[in-house]
């Protein structure tokens, strides 16, 4: 455990009491003053001990050109912090708002920075299917719900925590691990790009053996099998050689096809499953004949 | 360098932003005169005609007038914040589409490249990601007018929006199967081969393709067989009811550049986009060559939005069950159909014969 992990944990503790004395407990009483401020300065100190382990990101873009200027790194830049803050920003109103339509639109705010933030690394379609999936279907059917429902959001139960403890305890040992797991493994933003020059028929090949390994047949060499599935994504972005950048939706399609082709299929049984689950339930059931009039 | 790219595409960005406004305003103009063709009536003609202006051709300058300075209402009940965002959220989005519509052929040795945002790998995707963006416009403005005619045209408008949505994108995925790309310029060049002499345009490669895009592009920017949204005569106004004056406006001139979007996707999609048949090739770039597949982009663009303004003038609305009848029981299972068996034809055409 070197410096910066001590110093993570205690911005953790720190932020976790602050938090915890700052939360509304049951019933939603109004607290003294004071639980306040000591609430605050305590989960300041924690975001301060937090700030201090971020070092700003090297948001130049993957292959950079010789000639690359430094105008086109600053706006990179300045789009990366720009997005970076909104979706901090629209995911802080998110849980804050009291209206729930509010809640559901700063949703939006954080899904659009992320999709942006996705454009900076060239994750084009990722970006655009986010937006796509989640803003463009998903929060608005939550946007029906909620309207529909004319939720107003000022009932005590929904400004009460029910379990404070509990729910601070969660929440921040998730993000303890989460700091664990970024300060154990270094490395940049950057994709690895170990599969470079892994030709595409070795990955393939990869697939089937583990395809084969989980339906039971094949050779049991677990080890070798995990081994395997625990290496790196294909690099999307170069095909053996590095100074060609590869278009973005095929270098995709062939990660998830190739590296990820066991994933892949589980998802499509799942979803299928659900599917039919879905038609089973919204198959109108045939009415109960009217009962016979009993004897009067 | 960077500094002359980024002034470059600032002045494109002026550019297109003005061509597209200016246009929206003269559609206004065309769809009153197709109206009235269509009708066996006059139509405005006396605009400016003491000025000595042939045609009526200021009536969008006194219709922008009348908009910006008529009285503009915001009743007290209203959320006002999102009775505010709702107007530019229509229009936000439906500008910011022209990001990746290639205006002309694109490509490192044209002297200028006529799309904003080139090698965009995914351009129709953004497109659609962008579109499908415009229905917060919509149900926010129905929600936050807090008047139930509003709230209902609102959740009627966005429910059509959103399944429409749907047919849309999966027509065009035969189109992308086929070309091997999202990208639109890439897909024009595809369109610009030829298959024995025929001109491998979208339209002749995907007829059904083609039907249940233009079919659904109309729902999506609200014209008229699937105009529900507003429906004048039967429900008068819909989500937006409460608006007045320029906020109107701006709702107005969002759909019109809906349809200057689905125009462009259209002709670059299925009508091969700036390419005409042994006339153009990609391999040409000196400028009259530039200048004339501009030209041509331009004129099927525009014929383009005289068929939907004509349309517009020739159909009965749906009634709402029919409208959704048709998306969900037709539409969708046609497009899915579509789909899989230009899927099967492309990956035995490339196993067997290449």
């Amino acid at each position: 455990m070197n410096g910066s992990m001590i110093l993570a944990t205690i911005g953790v503790v720190l932020g976790a009491t602050g938090t915890y004395i700052l939360l509304p407990h049951s019933r939603g009483d109004v607290k003294s003053r004071n639980n306040y401020i000591l609430g605050g300065v305590l989960a300041g100190l924690g975001l301060i001990g937090f700030l201090l382990l971020l070092t700003p990101p090297d948001v130049s873009p993957n292959p950079a050109p010789a000639d690359f200027s430094s105008l086109g790194m600053m706006i990179t830049g300045a789009c990366f912090y720009l997005f970076a803050a909104g979706a901090i920003g629209t995911a802080v109103m998110t849980v804050t708002s009291r209206n729930p339509v509010y809640s559901a639109l700063w949703f939006t705010g954080v899904i659009v920075s992320t999709a942006g933030l996705f454009l900076l690394i060239d994750a084009q379609f990722l970006a655009a299917g986010t937006v796509i999936v989640y803003a463009g279907a998903i929060i608005v059917t939550f946007l029906f719900v909620i309207m529909l429902a004319q939720m107003e959001g000022k009932a005590v139960y929904d400004r009460a925590a029910k379990t404070p403890g509990r729910a601070v305890f969660t929440s921040f040992l998730l993000l303890w691990s989460l700091m664990y797991c970024l300060a154990v493994v270094p490395g940049s933003h950057r994709p690895p790009t170990a599969g470079a020059n892994d030709p595409l028929e070795d990955r393939l090949r990869r697939g089937r053996e583990l395809a084969e390994y989980y339906r039971g047949k094949g050779p049991i060499e677990t080890k070798l099998v995990l081994e395997r599935a625990l290496r790196p994504t294909s690099s999307l972005f170069f095909d053996g050689d590095h100074q060609k950048p590869k278009p973005n939706v095929a270098g995709l399609g062939e990660a998830l096809y190739a590296d990820h082709l066991l994933t892949v299929e589980m998802a499509g049984a799942i979803l299928f499953a659900a599917l039919i689950a879905a038609v089973l339930i919204a198959n109108p059931k045939p009415l109960r004949p009217v009962d016979a009039p009993t004897e009067a | 360098m960077t500094i002359w790219v980024l002034i470059g595409i600032l002045i494109k960005i002026l550019v297109i932003v003005g061509i597209t406004q200016g246009t929206v305003a003269y559609l206004i103009l065309v769809e009153r005169k197709i109206a009235a063709w269509a009708q066996d009536r006059i139509g405005p003609n006396r605009c400016g005609r003491t000025l000595g202006v042939p045609f009526a051709l200021i009536q969008p300058l006194a219709d922008g007038a009348k908009m910006l300075l008529k009285e503009d209402v915001i009743p007290k009940y209203v959320t006002k914040p999102l009775y505010l965002l709702a107007p530019w959220i229509a229009i936000v989005t439906a500008m910011i589409g022209f990001a990746v519509v290639p205006f002309g052929p694109t490509g490192p040795e044209q002297i200028i490249d006529f799309q904003l945002a080139p090698n965009v790998d995914i351009g129709i995707l953004y497109v659609l990601a962008v579109g499908s963006l415009a229905v917060y416009g919509v149900i926010l403005a129905g929600w936050a007018s807090n008047n139930k005619y509003s709230f209902i045209g609102g959740l009627r408008s966005s429910a059509q929006l959103i399944s429409y949505e749907i047919p849309l994108g999966l027509s065009i995925l035969g189109m992308v199967l086929i070309a091997g790309s999202l990208d639109l310029s890439k897909i024009i060049n595809w369109q610009t081969q030829k298959f024995y002499g025929i001109p491998c345009w979208g339209v002749l490669a995907q007829p059904l393709g083609f039907i249940l895009f233009f079919t659904s592009a109309f729902a999506e920017t609200n014209r008229l067989p699937f105009d529900l949204p507003e429906s004048e005569q039967e429900l008068v106004g819909g989500f937006h009811t409460e608006y007045s004056a320029m906020k109107f406006g701006m709702f107005f001139l969002g759909e019109y550049l809906h349809v200057i979007t689905v125009s462009f996707i259209t002709v670059i999609l299925f009508f091969g986009g700036w390419d005409f048949p042994y006339l153009t090739y990609p391999e040409q770039t000196a400028w009259y060559w530039t200048i004339l597949k501009v030209a041509v982009i331009t004129i099927k663009v525009m014929i383009a939005i005289i068929f939907i303004m004509w349309i517009r003038w020739t159909l009965p609305r749906f009634r709402y069950d029919q409208l959704m009848d048709l998306a969900w029981k037709s539409m969708i299972p046609l497009a899915l159909i579509n789909l899989v068996a230009t899927a099967a034809i492309v990956q035995l055409v490339r196993t067997y014969w290449s």
